[in-house]
């Protein structure tokens, strides 16, 4: 095996293990930063396939922003809410674990067929790829190609994900905001 | 397999780099309160009490380990080891001299960015483990001012970035010197690829960088936690903040932390500004002073000088300015820095469509 396979086998052991943790954890805020791991973990694999900027926005964003926002969800709720929360009772298999059960043996399955399904050895656009010798090599600036794909390829879908983002930034100034007199 | 000794022997140099230059920092940080407030700071250990840290760190290897009772263990021991390591790994992308990079990646300089924010996870996880009211809220004041600055920051090194075109750190260092492939202008008129020195620092090249190497200085003051911008550890209120309950090598490690965040701050600052390791002496007529200060040490000597240069600053400014109110703290960030930076960002757009 090749340092690259050791490395993916490892990190990919992380992920599944960490995640283990985080479903299964009793303990809330150690499965939030049980998390923190996960999310390094998936980093780490997006740079093992040479998206290295992919991995670098994912431990900004999720990493700097969204699990730094739970945390602080978490930390701001009360701790009556949050022991309800951890006292459930500890049947395995239970009426109201139903629904969750249903979705993810039904998602299970999806997982299996796309796998059994998908002949990975001759996926039609890698071999087409492949053909014309145009595969990305670990030196090649990704970066670049991003910013150009951004601005032409794909502006529109870009400008729409910024207005929306845009409304969600108006309107969460919006709800902050202390209404004229009441103050 | 020499390749990975390499590596492995780069690491251990950086952490060795890092523990001096905390040592050297602390000392000269008392000095330097010490003259600013009138005092002598450290006179007895060493001439001029210059073994004083070293005496410090001997004494905190030597405490005990205290665990508070109902702390949660794992995460109290793990944070430091977190805080510092974000930093730690920050260190690996920044240039040292022409050809000298630890890791020389195409996006340096989003990886610092992402690094840094990791930082305030290990925070928040110190706070929470100790199980302290005083921790907690240190922590979440820490969280709370390293997200908002992040984004005057982050709008005033990108505007950097408009300029310089390229998100890699020695490419950045490279533009902004004798050794630069394309054309440096200063000021956007004259041309000096062939002066260097000073006149093709980044700031001269565009002044509107000069605002933003004051907003970025502002934020990156907050973002390692010191003062005026220190309500994370506020001693008159906090105890110490998130760092209260930590003892003997865990503290050592998160004042390691503290003085590594520092350095790092200042070093991208230095490259992204202040002309990285290139001279600030230019060549003049027949003088080709840039040419004779330019080198791999002359380069390590100029990035090391500048960086405790802004260091020397942030110590002055610590010891000088009163600790701002946290409404105070919010005000500046978004009503005038990110504004300001939004700004910067505009103009770096219009000069280089227009003037470069």
């Amino acid at each position: 095996m090749s340092l690259a396979q050791v490395l993916f086998y490892v990190m990919a052991f992380i992920v599944v293990a960490s995640a283990l943790f985080v479903a299964s954890s009793k303990n809330l805020v150690r499965s939030i930063f049980m998390f923190f791991i996960t999310l390094f973990g998936l980093a780490g694999l997006y740079v093992l396939a040479l998206a290295d900027f992919v991995a670098v926005t994912q431990i900004v964003i999720y990493v700097g922003g969204v699990l730094v926002l739970i945390l602080f969800a978490f930390m701001l709720s009360g701790k009556e809410t949050l022991n309800v929360l951890q006292q459930q009772k500890s049947k395995f298999i239970s009426l109201n674990k139903l629904p969750a059960l249903l979705l993810a043996a039904l998602f299970f399955v999806v997982m299996v067929n796309v796998i059994l399904k998908s002949d990975v050895d001759n996926v039609y656009w890698v071999k087409m790829v492949r053909g014309a010798n145009r595969q990305i090599k670990p030196n090649d600036l990704m970066t670049d190609n991003i910013g150009i794909n951004l601005m032409t390829r794909y502006l529109l879908p870009f400008e729409a994900i910024s207005i929306l983002l845009m409304m969600a930034l108006v309107g969460a100034a919006h709800l902050t905001r202390k209404e004229q007199g009441t103050v | 397999m020499n390749f990975y000794t390499t590596y492995f022997l780069i690491a251990i140099g950086l952490f060795a780099f890092v523990a001096l230059f905390t040592l050297f920092g602390v000392y000269a940080e008392r000095k330097l309160s010490a003259f600013i407030q009138d005092r002598l700071g450290p006179t007895e250990v060493g001439k001029f009490g210059m073994l004083q840290t070293l005496a410090d760190i001997m004494k905190l290897i030597q405490k005990e380990l205290i665990i508070p009772a109902a702390a949660d263990k794992v995460l109290f021991l793990m944070a430091p080891v977190i805080i510092f390591v974000a930093v730690y790994l920050g260190f690996a992308a920044l240039p040292w001299a022409p050809g000298l990079v630890p890791a020389n990646v195409n996006i340096g300089l989003y990886y610092i960015l992402a690094i840094i924010s990791i930082e305030t996870l290990g925070i928040l996880m110190a706070g929470w483990g100790s199980n302290n009211k005083y921790s907690i809220l240190g922590a979440m004041r820490s969280a709370a001012q390293i997200i908002s600055y992040e984004i005057p920051a982050g709008f005033a090194l990108i505007s950097v970035v408009m300029i310089a075109q390229t998100l890699n750190l020695q490419d950045i260092s490279m533009q902004q010197g004798i050794l630069s492939a394309e054309k440096t202008k200063f000021l956007g008129f004259w041309d000096v690829s062939a002066n260097g020195g000073i006149l093709a620092w980044n700031i001269f090249r565009a002044p509107h960088l000069i605002i933003a190497f004051v907003i970025y200085f502002i934020a990156s003051l907050a973002e390692s936690n010191r003062a005026p911008f220190d309500i994370p550890e506020a001693e008159s209120e906090l105890v110490a903040g998130f760092h209260t309950e930590f003892t003997g090598l865990q503290f050592a490690l998160v004042f390691l932390a503290e003085y590594a965040m520092m350095y790092l701050v200042s070093m991208v600052g230095v490259i992204l500004f202040l002309g990285a390791w290139n001279t600030p002496l230019p060549n003049i007529g027949a003088v080709h002073l840039a040419n004779w200060t330019t080198g791999v040490a002359w380069g390590i000597f100029w990035i090391a000088t500048k960086t405790m240069a802004l260091i020397a600053v942030q110590m002055w400014i610590r010891w000088t300015l009163p600790r701002l109110r946290v409404d105070q703290l919010m005000n500046l960030c978004w009503k005038v820095l990110t504004p300001l930076a939004f700004l910067c960002m505009l103009i770096s757009g219009v000069w280089r469509l227009w003037l470069m």
